[in-house]
């Protein structure tokens, strides 16, 4: 077991060299006109020159890149060009926010698409029918849209929420639970239909398998047998579409907190990315893979921990 | 199956719960009772600034948040006239190479400094070294010397007709010269302005508070208790916050303007930036087609700037055909309507140049405007000249702008003071003359604002005539600022700004 998880964060450690030398070279052909960009268009040559030197665009890109590699080893993500803010403690205050909603949204994912998929697939019928028309109305419609439609109707005509996000110090928790509520659900509708939809394909399979025949035929109760057997079997599946759903959610969540103002990851990493403030998309981009490298390991992890079968291959 | 009908149960409990708990907070910010006087004012900034150091202090939408905070040498009025503020009285020497300018007495900073000659000294040096991102404002001054406890005198190497409204702008910020330099300043502006930064409530990229600070020395900009810049980088965002109540006023746009309208804001407009095509390569060192005067002004001829106008801007600005601004003193009358639409004309003119059989004008793509490229492209061709939409710029526009690797563009931008606006578009430093054309008569005429000093504006009125009849550019129309505010406060446009200074809030009377 630990030398499954040592080899799973020693090639996640490969993953992330390799980004990180790609990102930092893409980069480098977009960031050319970085002290214009900082200073403006009626710099001097000589102060452009100045700007250069001060954020060590004179040196080559491999020693750029090895510079910022080993200050990264030793945990220094440097600051931000365009704000000299550190970039760790940009991060260290925005990931909260981001990482609140992203795990709010997937408890609340994992719950409602596990009730509604195992539903329709017990039920089937018209229960089922419903689930199937929700479950494409769900995924043809864009979470930004709606969250507009959202803040539309329960925030500007209804006023019972904020429109954007209120979340500062002094602001009593319910501030947070008011300005997370919209952006929460426009961000877990499209993960609830797409979950619920792969949910109910995993019962429906197991419950035609042998093995169910078989309990049943013993006098298993029917509760015993989803519960026990047929969840448990199915449930790869679900942490599977479950864990494709919260990397994908990384990337919704910046359009989302856009909308609401929330002063998360999103907002953070397209401006950086539009002035090329390389450090801070360097910060932004080394982190997301971590996250993603993580997530997927924990996934394995419960996986087989669920299911026996998986363990031994 | 007795669990099926459960979990269904479950499942909708928990989703009306969900919405159920959602629904018992109350509203927010949405009903503000109207009718007694407002004491907050809590605005809609497009971005959050990079730092409160006042050497890193930016133009435009990006000035007023430092107002808040920082006093300037000079003030600037809603249209444009510089008044006294920290500095009294100004004036140059004969040769307009010395300004000395007089100082206040009474002013402390925030951190209980004196504000006097070494602070204002201090304030100008450090902005020359900062590498800021308006550092080039300073450029023309060589050194600040100090006269006595209430006078300073700056030294120029050359003449520079903006250097008063540099005073009033990012250069002329006094901060502490305590906190020059140090850290702290970075994320808490220490300065002599009419608010103080409440730090326990404000947040990095969320919001920042300020507070009246309680013996500050000009009352007359002071209108309100509290200050708040909410940081709503989305035009979505700031439209609902607007309309919601969240904010008292905030830029948007033409189309987000409609909305904000129905829901009964107010409009303060503000014409900002001019759009249209800049023709780079007036020497014809790579489009030979340019460089006959009568290629250009047939481009000229070809656009019906009026339909355009209001097809793609739903009318908010204002046809020209001249690139400097009507409040910059450049301004001429009769240029206004100098290139009327007349297809025939260009047709006319392009034959003349020996173009008949066609001409190929390439342009960059530029992301927010691809409706204009499309319009602007229909109607070139209706007289002869094709356009050729490239691929799109990137952040890297200003080095390939500079690199003449483009000999058109389709653009938008600000429109300055004159001296300003030349060294942005007109003179061989100009990034947005990358071909470096001039001609002896043109370089007279710029030497004469250089020089001109209380009349640059109005010699500058002979470079606009100019480049107007040599047609370096094409202008389609200045464009309206759409500033939105509700009826709980008053606000006066600036000229030149997008977001108004923040001495033009009141509470509304």
């Amino acid at each position: 077991m630990t030398r499954f998880i040592l080899k799973r964060l020693g090639s996640g450690l490969v993953v992330l060299f390799a980004v990180s030398v790609l990102t930092f070279f893409l980069l480098y052909i977009s960031s050319g006109s970085i002290a214009r960009n900082i200073l403006g268009d009626q710099a001097t040559p000589e102060q452009l020159a100045v700007k250069e030197a001060e954020l060590g665009l004179d040196q080559p890109i491999a020693a750029r890149y090895f510079s910022w590699l080993t200050d990264a080893l030793g945990g220094n993500l440097g600051t931000s060009w365009f704000t000299s803010e550190p970039v760790a403690s940009s991060l260290a205050t925005r990931i909260p926010v981001t990482m609140t909603m992203v795990f709010a949204a997937m408890i609340l994912i994992a719950i409602i698409a596990t009730l509604i998929g195992v539903a329709a697939a017990v039920k089937r019928g018209w229960v089922d029918r419903v689930v199937q028309i929700g479950a494409i109305v769900g995924d043809s419609i864009p979470g930004f849209v709606i969250g507009i439609i959202l803040v539309t109707i329960l925030a500007i005509q209804l006023g019972i929420f904020p429109a954007t996000s209120t979340i500062s110090p002094g602001e009593p928790a319910s501030a947070w639970v008011l300005s997370l509520t919209l952006p929460v659900i426009a961000l877990l509708i499209n993960g609830v239909t797409g979950g619920a939809q792969q949910i109910r394909s995993a019962v429906i399979k197991q419950l035609e398998r042998d093995y169910v025949r078989t309990l049943r035929s013993r006098g298993i109760g029917e509760r015993e047998v989803l519960f026990r057997h047929v969840l448990r079997s199915a449930a790869p599946a679900g942490l599977t579409v479950l864990s494709l759903q919260l990397i994908g959610m990384l990337g919704g969540v910046v359009i989302i907190e856009q909308i609401f103002a929330l002063p998360g990851m999103g907002p953070l990493a397209v401006a950086a990315t539009g002035q090329s403030d390389q450090p801070v998309v360097m910060g932004v981009v080394m982190y997301t893979v971590a996250v993603v490298i993580l997530v997927n390991l924990i996934v394995d992890l419960l996986n087989g921990w669920l299911n026996p079968k998986v363990r031994a291959s | 199956m007795k669990f099926g009908l459960k979990a269904a149960a479950a499942a909708l409990i928990l989703s009306a719960s969900l919405a159920l708990t959602a629904c018992g907070g109350g509203a927010s910010g949405a009903n503000n009772a109207a009718g007694a006087k407002t004491t907050t004012l809590t605005l809609g900034a497009v971005q959050e600034i990079r730092s409160w150091d006042p050497a890193q202090a930016h133009v435009g939408h990006f000035l007023q948040p430092y107002q808040a905070a920082y006093d300037s040498l000079l003030l600037r009025e809603p249209d444009g006239k510089l008044s006294p503020m920290l500095a009294t009285a100004w004036k140059y020497n004969d040769a307009n190479t010395k300004l000395t300018v007089d100082l206040r007495t009474d002013v402390t900073f925030s951190d209980g400094a004196k504000f006097d000659a070494d602070a204002a000294k201090a304030n100008l040096d450090h902005f020359k070294k900062a590498n800021g991102p308006q550092m080039a404002q300073l450029t023309a001054v060589s050194g600040v010397r100090v006269v006595d406890a209430d006078t300073i005198e700056l030294d120029l190497t050359a003449p520079d007709p903006s250097l008063e409204f540099y005073l009033s702008q990012a250069a002329g910020l006094m901060g502490s010269p305590k906190a020059l330099g140090t850290e702290g300043i970075k994320t808490e502006p220490v300065g002599s302005g009419p608010y103080v930064m409440d730090k326990a409530a404000t947040v990095k990229d969320s919001q920042s508070v300020f507070t009246a600070r309680k013996d500050y020395w000009n009352k007359d900009v002071q209108k309100f208790e509290k200050v708040t810049f909410k940081i709503l980088v989305d035009l979505t965002a700031r439209t609902n916050a607007l309309v919601s109540g969240q904010v008292d006023a905030t830029l948007l746009d033409p189309k987000t303007g409609k909305q904000a309208e129905g829901a009964k804001m107010k409009l303060a407009a503000t014409e900002v930036d001019w759009q249209g095509l800049t023709l780079f390569d007036r020497d014809g060192a790579k489009n030979p087609g340019l460089k006959d005067v009568r290629v250009r002004q047939a481009i000229n001829y070809a656009f019906d700037r009026k339909t355009i106008l209001d097809q793609v801007m739903l009318g908010q600005g204002t046809p020209t055909s001249q690139p400097f601004g009507k409040a910059s003193g450049a301004w001429v009358e009769e240029l206004e309507n100098k290139y009327p639409y007349d297809p025939a004309k260009a047709k006319a003119l392009l034959k003349e140049a020996g173009y008949e059989a066609g001409l190929v004008l390439q342009v960059p793509s530029v992301p927010g405007f691809e409706t204009q490229l499309a319009v602007i492209k229909q109607q070139l061709a209706d007289v002869g000249v094709t356009l050729e939409v490239g691929s799109a710029i990137t952040n890297t526009y200003t080095t390939d702008v500079a690199a003449q690797k483009f000999t058109s563009m389709y653009f938008s931008l600000f429109q300055g003071e004159p001296w300003v606006a030349i060294n942005q578009i007109i003179s061989t430093k100009a990034l947005y003359n990358p071909f470096k054309t001039t001609t002896p008569e043109l370089q007279a005429k710029i030497d004469a604002v250089q020089n001109g000093g209380k009349d640059a504006g109005k010699l500058a009125q002979e470079v606009n005539k100019y480049v107007v009849e040599q047609a370096w550019f094409a202008p389609l129309f200045r464009v309206n600022q759409m500033y939105y505010h509700n009826a709980k406060i008053d606000v006066t446009p600036q000229i030149q700004m997008a977001v108004p200074s923040i001495y033009n809030y009141s509470p509304a009377k």
